[in-house]
């Protein structure tokens, strides 16, 4: 990651113990279920990594593992090329944001701020003097005297933060730190944060289930299904190239449509459609766009290299930054997203959808 | 005061045939009363004082009674059924009560029992003359017992044979006294003051000294469920007791309770028969009364449980007598104890055993 | 929050209190009641053999003030309960969290079986208490097999024996008021103090203790409160030699039949217990704060 030479230099002073995180077949199995399998990630020092995917696939189970809190059954966590898999987690010098904040209610913000310091044997006066410019870093000055259930969910969720970087630690954890928050909180939170890991350059890795968040804030996403990982890599990659059918499905909008195998080549609506992708050889295949991707023409437009595929508009759904066009194709219903400006195909119009082979993905049709 | 007994009740079935058909022969002396009819509700001791007082008491009545029919209710300690009679003061629900003689004593300077004469109850004419004192104008004695020395007889050798063997070293932690508010505590404190040359009308002085050395032998101040459970479950050697309750538990365990009345001395524990001022059915329950003072009945109940009989003529069996406070020899080592007059002192006595005797060690 | 009462409209209002119209009237009936009866009782006379008659009289009060024996109670009351209920509580506490915490399938059972001696009669528990700690008990029987004792010890009719008895019928109360009050413990904050730097013990000591303060404070109480009213416990293992203000009532109600004696000892109890209760309130809301 290239940053400017001073921020660097500012980042080096602040975390002398910088770390790389190595995963080596995590796993973890409760009776017959099995909530996390053959895990496996590195992660380089001061990168930021999302563990994405919906409730239950088992990216919550990762990061408590990771911490400590939960003990592995097979696998290896490694720090610095360090095993840590048996070091119990107050030995770890992980920083963990709890999804709850887990505050210390009956401590002050200070109090909570302070207990990794404490722990750490830190004098007081040196603990003061950091407790102070972790609340500062989080523009949490004043409130240090405060107690938790007087502080707004933004400012708990700072103080969390604050605990958390208070220690040094090796490894940044954060556990769906934002879902608590409301929308507006939410998006200015996640700017503070990232601002905040990349001036640290410390290694996080978050948990979260919303797409959103993992796009804008990680250098690189893990999207996890079902106790592995479908796919890890940046998120312009997992956007447009989305390895499995999970992760498109589960990444981004996608319109998908029913597509079919001839001796020519693959059939969408009855008529020839290309991909620049490789097609797998299941018999039943589906087509994966994203509507964003797709062009809305006039009826007769000439597509050249690109896939085209005629239809009716049948309404218009204005969602505030876009507008969705639903239109009515031989191969099924296909939703466009425009950006609303110009003029518009109205209801009935005959209509043109055009896209590029490069941004058509086909996967296997998802067993019934 | 008695505690409720753990020990069912397994006398002889013989022996009560015996005592029920004697009862019988002297039945037709009531016959004329069957004018009398209706329910009375009897209220007294539970456990086999009650068993036994139906079979002895109760049931012949109700032979010579037909027309009588008598419910016995189980109503606790004396002070519990003192109790009761307050509470129902307005509308008795009882109409005879049988209960220790302090407590009738308080019930009859509340006005809560009505009076009873040789009128209406011939056999009143019949009792020793301080067994009808004991009541004044109200309901006289009833029954006698006198407080005892139970001891293990299969665990302690050599048997003990008097007060004073309390004292000896072998029973440390051996012993079982129950001390005051309970009964037993204050006839205690009567014997041991005479066994030590004193007199507690004056005061127990010598008494309270001579207890407090027996402090470190007592094992508890307040067996339960009672002191014969204590010797037959082999937790005490010692207990005090009473009497009529001891012979008996003595005969069922086959003589493994030995039963010592003091040679220096030992205290009647009185129960009187009262009937509640505005009882429901009084006529019936005079009748009761006056059979349960009568020979018939005292006889039978006294062979059945041995509590001396409160009716001079009495014809009771020697062997019976022997065993009760009511013959000749064992009447002369009474010490006159008036239950009035140690309410009075009762918390007094109290207060001594726990500063002096209890908190010793 | 009285912002929000003063808008209730009074329809609202109404409909509550006829909610918990039953309840005042069941408690009115067997609790107010019988107090007033108490009160009243308490002003009565009692002679000099005993006999009770009505008065409006001070001399019962009188007469148990006067008796150093009554302040004397009231500490072995007071001591007794606090002692038995601190042991309940250290003894109730990690068996509380254990079934707090526990994933067990057999949790429900655990936390049966952990309260099954309530369902057990006290008079039941405390013979078995006489059979472990009796002169010919379980304990003097091996501590003089062992030849480490050559006399039985003293472990019961005293105020230890009834200080463990007591505190082992406790014990059920503590774990169900402590399982109520760890309601508010967040296993997420000792995680949190453990990923800090914690371990276990300063967890405990940090994070969990503190937490669980307010479920130490109503188990307490509550258990105080019953033990300043345990009377089978006491009476049957105190041999005769503890005298407290429970069994004191007892004895002057079912032994001496002096009800004024009685009801002026219980009301001096229940203004004790309410001052008690009262002083506990005040300095656990001022530790609060």
């Amino acid at each position: 990651m290239e940053q400017p030479l001073a921020a660097r230099n500012h980042q080096c002073a602040l975390t002398r113990r910088m770390s790389h995180l190595t995963l080596n077949r995590l796993s973890k199995r409760y009776g017959e279920t099995v909530a996390v399998a053959d895990v496996s990630l590195s992660v380089a020092r001061g990168e930021s990594v999302a563990l994405l995917g919906p409730s239950g696939c088992g990216k919550t189970t990762t990061l408590r593992m990771i911490a400590g809190l939960i003990q592995p059954s097979a696998g290896a966590i490694e720090v610095l090329g360090v095993d840590v898999t048996q070091v119990p987690a107050h030995r770890r010098n992980m920083g963990y944001v709890f999804q709850s904040y887990a505050l210390f209610p009956h401590m002050s913000v200070a109090a909570n701020v302070g207990f990794g310091l404490d722990e750490r044997g830190v004098g007081r006066s040196e603990r003061d003097r950091r407790v102070a410019a972790a609340l500062s870093q989080v523009r949490l000055e004043g409130l240090s005297a405060r107690k938790p259930r007087e502080l707004s969910g933004g400012q708990q969720q700072r103080v969390a933060l604050a605990r958390a970087l208070v220690i040094e630690p090796d490894v940044l954890l954060l556990d769906e730190s934002l879902s608590n928050l409301d929308a507006r909180l939410r998006d200015a939170m996640r700017l503070e944060i990232r601002d905040l890991q990349r001036s640290l350059g410390i290694t996080t890795l978050f948990v979260t289930h919303d797409q959103t968040e993992a796009l804008t804030l990680c250098d690189r996403i893990a999207v996890m299904h079902a106790g592995r990982v479908e796919q890890i890599a940046d998120p312009v990659t997992i956007y447009e190239r989305p390895a499995s059918r999970f992760v498109a499905e589960f990444v981004g909008r996608s319109v998908v449509l029913p597509v079919e195998r001839s001796e020519a080549g693959l059939v969408l609506g009855g008529r020839p459609v290309r991909t620049a992708h490789p097609v797998p050889e299941s018999r039943a295949l589906e087509l994966f766009l994203r509507p964003q991707r797709i062009a809305l023409a006039g009826p007769e437009t000439e597509a050249g290299a690109h896939n085209r595929l005629g239809g009716v508009v049948r309404s218009h759904v204005f969602v505030g930054d876009r507008l969705e066009v639903l239109v009515d194709t031989q191969a099924g219903r296909v939703t466009v997203e425009t950006s609303g400006a110009g003029a518009v195909a109205q209801p009935g119009d005959a209509v043109s959808l055009i896209w590029s082979p490069s941004d058509t993905l086909v996967f296997a049709r998802a067993a019934p | 005061m008695q505690s409720i007994p753990p020990l069912s009740s397994r006398l002889s079935r013989r022996r009560f045939l015996a005592a029920s058909s004697a009862l019988a022969l002297s039945g037709p002396a009531f016959a004329q009363n069957a004018s009398v009819s209706g329910q009375i509700t009897l209220m007294a001791y539970a456990g086999i004082f009650q068993d036994n007082y139906i079979r002895t008491v109760v049931e012949p009545f109700q032979r010579a009674f037909p027309n009588v029919k008598v419910n016995y209710t189980a109503g606790g300690t004396s002070a519990q059924m003192l109790g009761t009679i307050r509470a129902q003061k307005a509308d008795p629900q009882v109409d005879i009560v049988i209960f220790d003689v302090s407590t009738s004593g308080i019930g009859n300077a509340e006005g809560l029992f009505s009076r009873i004469t040789p009128e209406e109850a011939p056999s009143l004419a019949e009792l020793y003359p301080e067994a009808r004192a004991v009541g004044g104008p109200f309901g006289p004695a009833v029954t006698y017992d006198h407080l005892v020395l139970v001891f293990d007889r299969q665990n302690l050798t050599p048997p003990l044979t008097k007060l004073a063997d309390l004292w000896r070293p072998d029973l440390r932690g051996l012993l079982a006294i129950s001390a005051p508010p309970n009964i037993q505590g204050l006839a205690m404190t009567a014997m041991v003051t005479k066994m030590a040359g004193g007199d507690h009308v004056r005061s127990i002085d010598p008494g309270i000294s001579k207890l407090r050395e027996l402090a470190p032998s007592i094992q508890t101040y307040d067996p339960n469920p009672d002191g014969y459970t204590l010797i037959l479950n082999g937790i005490v050697r010692v207990a005090t007791g009473w009497n009529a309750r001891a012979q008996l538990y003595s005969d069922e365990t086959n003589g493994r309770l030995g039963v010592v009345l003091p040679p220096e001395g030992s205290v009647f524990q009185i129960n009187t028969i009262n009937i509640p001022e505005g009882a429901k059915n009084r006529a019936a329950a005079v009748a009761f009364v006056n059979y349960a003072l009568s020979r018939a009945a005292q006889k039978a109940f006294t062979e059945r449980m041995f509590y001396a009989p409160t009716n001079a003529q009495a014809d009771v069996a020697p062997a019976a007598l022997a065993r009760t406070a009511a013959s000749a020899e064992n009447r002369a080592r009474m010490i006159p104890v008036d239950w009035a007059e140690i309410a009075k002192v009762r918390d007094q006595w109290n207060n001594r055993w726990r500063r002096e005797i209890i908190s010793a060690r | 929050m009285s912002g929000r009462q003063r808008e209730q409209p009074l329809r609202g209002r109404l409909t509550g209190l006829a909610l918990i119209a039953p309840a005042l009237v069941l408690l009115g009936a067997i609790y107010l009641w019988p107090m007033l009866g108490l009160g009243r009782m308490a002003f009565n006379e009692t002679g000099s053999t005993g006999a009770m008659a009505p008065a409006l009289s001070l001399a019962t009060f009188r007469s148990l003030f006067e008796d150093p024996f009554t302040l004397e109670t009231t500490w072995n009351s007071v001591w007794l309960s606090f002692v038995a209920t601190l042991l309940a509580l250290v003894l109730a506490y990690p068996l509380a969290l254990f079934l707090h915490r526990t994933q067990s399938r057999f949790r429900s059972l655990l936390t049966v079986l952990a309260v099954a001696p309530m369902l057990v009669s006290g008079v039941v528990r405390v013979f078995g208490w006489l059979a472990l700690l009796g002169d010919r008990g379980l304990i003097n029987a091996a501590l003089m097999g062992s030849g480490l004792t050559a006399q039985p010890t003293r472990l019961v009719y005293n105020y230890f024996g009834v200080t463990l008895g007591l505190a082992e019928s406790l014990m059920p109360y503590m774990i169900l008021a402590l399982l109520a009050g760890f309601g508010r413990l967040d296993r997420a904050c000792e995680e949190a103090a453990a990923t800090l730097g914690a371990p276990p013990w300063r967890v405990f000591l940090r994070v969990t203790l503190p937490l669980t303060v307010p479920a130490i404070v109503l188990g307490f109480l509550l258990c105080f409160v019953l033990a300043m009213s345990a009377y089978i416990t006491p009476k049957l293992l105190g041999g005769g030699r503890v005298f407290l203000l429970a069994t004191e009532i007892f004895d002057h109600a079912i032994t001496n039949a002096n009800w004024p004696a009685a009801a002026a000892l219980a009301l001096y109890t229940l203004v004790l217990v309410l001052l008690l209760v009262a002083a506990y309130a005040a300095l656990t809301r001022r530790a609060e704060a």
